[in-house]
């Protein structure tokens, strides 16, 4: 006769010599080297997102006669992968065989410092991004055509001894915002990237020094 | 996670964690993944316990919760455990119960959806259909027709294999 579902679970977990329970050991020393190696996994793929995506845009300024921009731009973005990359080098040479909590506050320093610094750097990098991507357009033929169109016969009366005046000034509002905000919008950019790292981040401490305390 | 409250909250309910953590993972080293990742979740949830529910109803809840999300996490990342098979292979010889019906029924529960899994094991576990209910967050009165359903099934699963 066959043995109910019932009958096998009763009567397996009584006889049962197996139902071991896990050790607790290093669950905080993985948990933060594991949101260590996340965040630094899409650290790199953002890297590489920001070279390929450079260097596609320079291919596509190029045969839509925007090269100005494109060159412009892949200057900019690699300029940031480069100094990003050498922040990142000192995270490496974090000392791993330390305490869960000496590790992970080791890397929280390591990210305010990197946060700090590219904060002070959004502040020119956003504006220059929109500077380059508005040159790049003003230089280009679509550009020529519109900037022809709208500057053209009978609107020279926007022209002050040839230059566009009111183009200009209001393209320099909008990078001074963008200088003024730079910070406030890489924070809000990097949120949306890392925040639920972040987030991890934030409870695993504050769990750790609980502990601690 | 302090010891005390290990020793004292979690310890005694053990059972409850590792037979509902082994019917979502397929390796020790998963298992104690999970096992260690629900007690740590007990301990930081343990504020939200206002004793509504018995404090095992409370343990089976997070249990599954926990376990339902990480199986989620883990199909997203489904490539990488094909990369992991081997390490699988060589864990689990170790996994295995002693009891071969016991293994058995567990790989034909695995065969089920994560919530007819979870309705299964509370049902193996004595609980009633209220309480099922309450800790999967659904009606009583579908409760028995769908624990019926499930069992048949595993008896489809199981048929022949168990004397």
């Amino acid at each position: 006769m066959e043995k109910s579902i019932e009958h096998i679970w009763k009567h397996g977990f009584d006889v049962e010599n197996k139902l071991i329970v896990p050790k607790l050991n290093d669950l905080y020393n993985r948990k933060s080297k594991h949101i260590v190696a996340k965040f630094k996994r899409m650290f790199i793929f953002n890297t590489w997102f920001l070279i390929i995506f450079s260097v596609l845009f320079l291919i596509y300024s190029f045969f839509n006669g925007f090269l100005f921009g494109g060159i412009l731009i892949f200057v900019l973005f690699n300029s940031l992968v480069l100094i990003n990359r050498n922040l990142f080098k000192t995270l490496n040479k974090l000392d791993t065989n330390v305490s869960s909590f000496e590790y992970i506050t080791s890397f929280d320093s390591w990210l305010k410092v990197q946060v700090a610094m590219n904060k002070k750097m959004a502040h020119f990098y956003y504006p220059l991004l929109f500077v380059c991507f508005m040159m790049g357009l003003w230089f280009s033929d679509g550009g020529q055509e519109v900037i022809n169109e709208v500057l053209g016969e009978p609107h020279q009366i926007y022209l002050v001894n040839g230059v566009p005046v009111y183009w200009v000034l209001g393209m320099s509002i909008i990078a001074g915002l963008f200088a003024i905000f730079g910070g406030a919008i890489y924070k809000l950019d990097l949120y949306l990237m890392y925040g639920h790292i972040f987030r991890k981040l934030e409870e695993l401490m504050k769990d750790i020094n609980e502990l601690k305390n | 996670m302090s010891n005390d409250f290990y020793t004292l909250k979690i310890l005694p309910y053990a059972g409850i964690i590792i037979k509902i953590c082994r019917a979502y993972t397929d390796s020790q080293e998963d298992f104690e993944d999970y096992y260690q990742e629900v007690c740590l979740q007990i301990w930081r949830s343990r504020e939200q316990f206002r004793g509504d529910s018995k404090w095992s109803t409370w343990i089976y809840r997070l249990s599954l919760n926990i376990c339902l999300t990480f199986i989620k996490k883990k199909q997203k990342n489904k490539q990488h455990v094909n990369a992991d098979n081997k390490m699988i292979a060589d864990t689990i010889d170790n996994y295995a119960f002693s009891d071969e019906s016991l293994n058995l029924l567990y790989d034909a529960i695995k065969k089920l959806s994560e919530i007819d899994r979870a309705v299964i094991l509370l049902y193996l576990e004595e609980k009633s259909q209220k309480e099922i209910a309450e800790i999967i967050g659904t009606s009583p009165n579908n409760i028995g027709v769908r624990v019926n359903r499930i069992k048949e099934r595993l008896k489809k699963l199981l048929d022949g294999k168990i004397n």
